[in-house]
């Protein structure tokens, strides 16, 4: 129920009026004068007030005036006398809602009312709207703040060092990460120094190029290059870099700079080679348990064979000192003895041949221990490659030096295609000559267990310029070649095609010296046709 | 005539010094370099004794082993086996085997680990053939 103030010093139209209004469904209070209707309306909000003009004391313009000073939404619909026009239009500018003119009747009044009501809905809904836009403004800049806050946060607690910069290239952000990367303060960065400080070398030239309008068609986004970026100690730190170009429009305004930190990774890195190395360890000892085995059952037997043929040696050394040759020439021959020392004889030859079978067997299974241990060294130790100056052609000559004999004993070609005019690279010329020793060795292996004897065989040593620091050796055979199953498992531990002749490690410790390098090998085989194997060796920078 | 004891084993140094220890125990050595040549062998000189490497090329001990188990003709020849695997891991090969379908064989009636003593695989050799 709406509630109403109705003032008239008129009892008589206070009366009729309340009446009318209160059967209206209006909640009517009544002042006798102006000023009772302002104490009234102080103590009491009412919406609407009535007031008449014409009052003695406080006139209707006044109550106005102070109503509207009081609460300016307040409806104030005034009452005039009949062409009053006058007060009328004065009381509009004053901010009535509305006039009545005397006599007033109630249709007029209810008309005016109604307007009144209108007009307060209105405005109220008028008002929720406001509140509304106000609350939805403070809602959205308080997304606004925690979102700007959110990345603010995330730009400063990332693990990732991050550097923005405006088109100048000067330093906007530097974030804990990136202090702690490069080793400077956020405040030495962004006063003192600019993009080029940090990015990697030629990225923040590109950059510039694209600020410049130089390089229009440069990539916007430099993505995850592994890349090192010197901090203020002078420490090259490694870092995987990614760059994105900001835009605006299409007008570049800056440039932003993700460091990923590598060094621990890779520190991690090295543990897991050390660790992938322990456990190659521990297979090899497993392996090398079975092979020793064998080695000590060779070494038994050998023994064993050599023993027994002393020992029968020394027993018929004794019953032939006890033989009488004394009587032997003038005596008639005695058949028996004679025999006896045929006898002897023959048992001595197969006791000299059992001996030599023995110490065969003692020198080749003490030549497999040495070989294995030797292998195993190499293979699981840490041993600093000594890289220097070196011609490459040195070494293939040696190791070809070295395999003649072998190679003709079996009546194999060795032949040499080396170039002549190739220069010196930077190499460790140990690792690489037992490399290619390696290869060689093999290679005349292969020819060795080779059942096509009509083959002319050969080992072919090559050498080549690679690029135009590098170089490439290859070691071609027309030996039995490998199948693909062999091929499959070349560089597993223990694994030989040479039953117990090979330790089976050869090739992983070649492998290893070559990646040691930085470099490659490449098998190329076919079974009964041959085998090239290549090792390719960057020139390492000195 | 000297019994014939059939060595199986792809180093030539075993054979070389098995056959010492059997020629030096009274018995005639025959020699095989793998399973295949050993089960052709076996055939043709009906050997009274068999020791057997088991990882060799080709033909493993293991195949040659069960072929010998499984057939009346030579089932009754006793084998030793001389190998560098341990007794454990062969006898698990051959129940894994069992279990795999395959017919079930007895073990061997003798396991040397290699290196052997001459004088422990003398008296096997004798123990057997007795």
């Amino acid at each position: 129920m709406s509630k109403l103030l109705l003032i008239d010093d008129e009892e008589g139209i206070r009366k009729v009026f309340s009446i009318s209004l209160k059967s209206d469904g209006y909640d009517v209070a009544t002042a006798a004068s102006g000023q009772q209707g302002i104490d009234l309306f102080q103590k009491e909000f009412f919406p609407i007030v009535l007031t008449d003009i014409k009052m003695p004391g406080m006139d209707g313009i006044e109550v106005l005036r102070r109503i509207k000073e009081i609460n300016p939404e307040v409806e104030v619909i005034v009452i005039t006398g009949h062409g009053d026009m006058e007060s009328a239009i004065q009381s509009l500018h004053l901010g009535a809602s509305d006039f009545i003119t005397k006599p007033v009747s109630d249709q007029l009044l209810s008309i005016a009312l109604e307007r009144a009501e209108e007009r307060l809905k209105t405005k109220k809904t008028l008002n929720n709207y406001a509140n509304d836009l106000w609350n939805m403004v403070k809602e959205k800049t308080e997304e606004i703040k925690r979102r700007y806050e959110f990345e603010d946060k995330l730009v400063q607690r990332s693990i990732d060092g991050i550097v923005a910069t405006d088109k100048e290239e000067n330093i906007i952000i530097f974030n804990p990460a990136a202090e702690e990367m490069f080793g400077y303060t956020v405040n030495e960065a962004k006063s003192a120094m600019n993009a080029g400080n940090f990015y990697p070398e030629g990225i923040s030239q590109k950059i510039s190029d694209v600020f410049a309008g130089k390089d229009r068609n440069a990539s916007d986004i430099f993505v995850g290059d592994e890349a090192f970026v010197s901090a203020k100690s002078g420490e090259a730190v490694p870092v995987r870099f990614s760059c994105a170009m900001l835009y605006e429009g299409d007008k570049p305004i800056g440039s932003v700079g993700f460091f990923q930190d590598l060094r621990k990774i890779k520190r991690l890195e090295k543990e897991l080679i050390k660790s992938e190395r322990l456990a190659a360890i521990g297979q090899t000892v497993a392996g090398l348990a079975h092979g020793v085995k064998n080695i000590l059952n060779g070494l038994k037997g050998g023994l064993y064979i050599v023993n027994t043929a002393l020992k029968k040696g020394a027993a018929d050394w004794a019953a032939e000192n006890k033989i009488d040759y004394s009587n032997m020439f003038t005596a008639p021959l005695q058949a028996r003895s004679l025999k006896r020392i045929i006898d002897i004889n023959t048992e001595r030859e197969r006791q000299q041949k059992k001996l030599k079978t023995g110490w065969e067997m003692v020198e080749r299974n003490i030549h497999k221990v040495s070989d294995l241990v030797l292998d195993l060294l190499t293979y699981s130790k840490e041993r600093e490659p000594e890289y220097e100056i070196y011609n490459p052609n040195i070494i293939a000559d040696e190791v070809c030096d070295l395999m003649e004999s072998k190679a003709k004993e079996y009546d194999i070609d060795l032949i040499r295609d080396i170039d002549r005019e190739m220069g010196e690279i930077y190499l460790d010329p140990k690792g690489i000559h037992s490399c290619l020793l390696n290869l060689v060795s093999n290679a005349i292996d292969a020819c060795v267990f080779d059942l096509d004897t009509q083959k002319q065989w050969y080992v072919k040593v090559r050498t080549r310029r690679e690029n135009k620091s590098g170089v490439e050796f290859e070691v071609i055979d027309n030996g039995c070649g490998m199948g693909e199953e062999t091929q499959s498992k070349l560089f597993a531990e223990f694994f030989s095609t040479k039953g117990t002749r090979g330790t089976g490690l050869g090739l992983l410790v070649t492998q290893k010296i070559v990646n040691e390098h930085g470099g490659t090998m490449d098998v190329v085989s076919r079974l009964g046709k041959g085998t090239t194997f290549t090792i390719r060796l960057q020139g390492k920078k000195v | 005539m000297a019994k014939k004891v059939l060595i199986v084993d792809d180093d030539v140094d075993v054979r070389t010094f098995s056959s010492s220890v059997v020629e030096d125990s009274g018995y005639k050595p025959e020699i095989a370099k793998d399973g295949e040549e050993g089960m052709g062998k076996v055939k043709e000189e009906k050997p009274a004794l068999i020791i057997l490497d088991i990882l060799m090329p080709k033909e493993s001990g293991i195949k040659m082993y069960r072929a010998l188990k499984t057939d009346s003709q030579f089932s009754d020849i006793p084998v030793i086996v001389l190998s560098g695997i341990a007794k454990r891991t062969f006898l698990r090969s051959q129940k894994a085997l069992d279990e795999f379908g395959d017919q079930p064989v007895p073990e061997p009636e003798a396991y040397l680990e290699k290196p052997v003593e001459p004088e422990e695989l003398g008296a096997m050799i004798k123990k057997l053939l007795s």
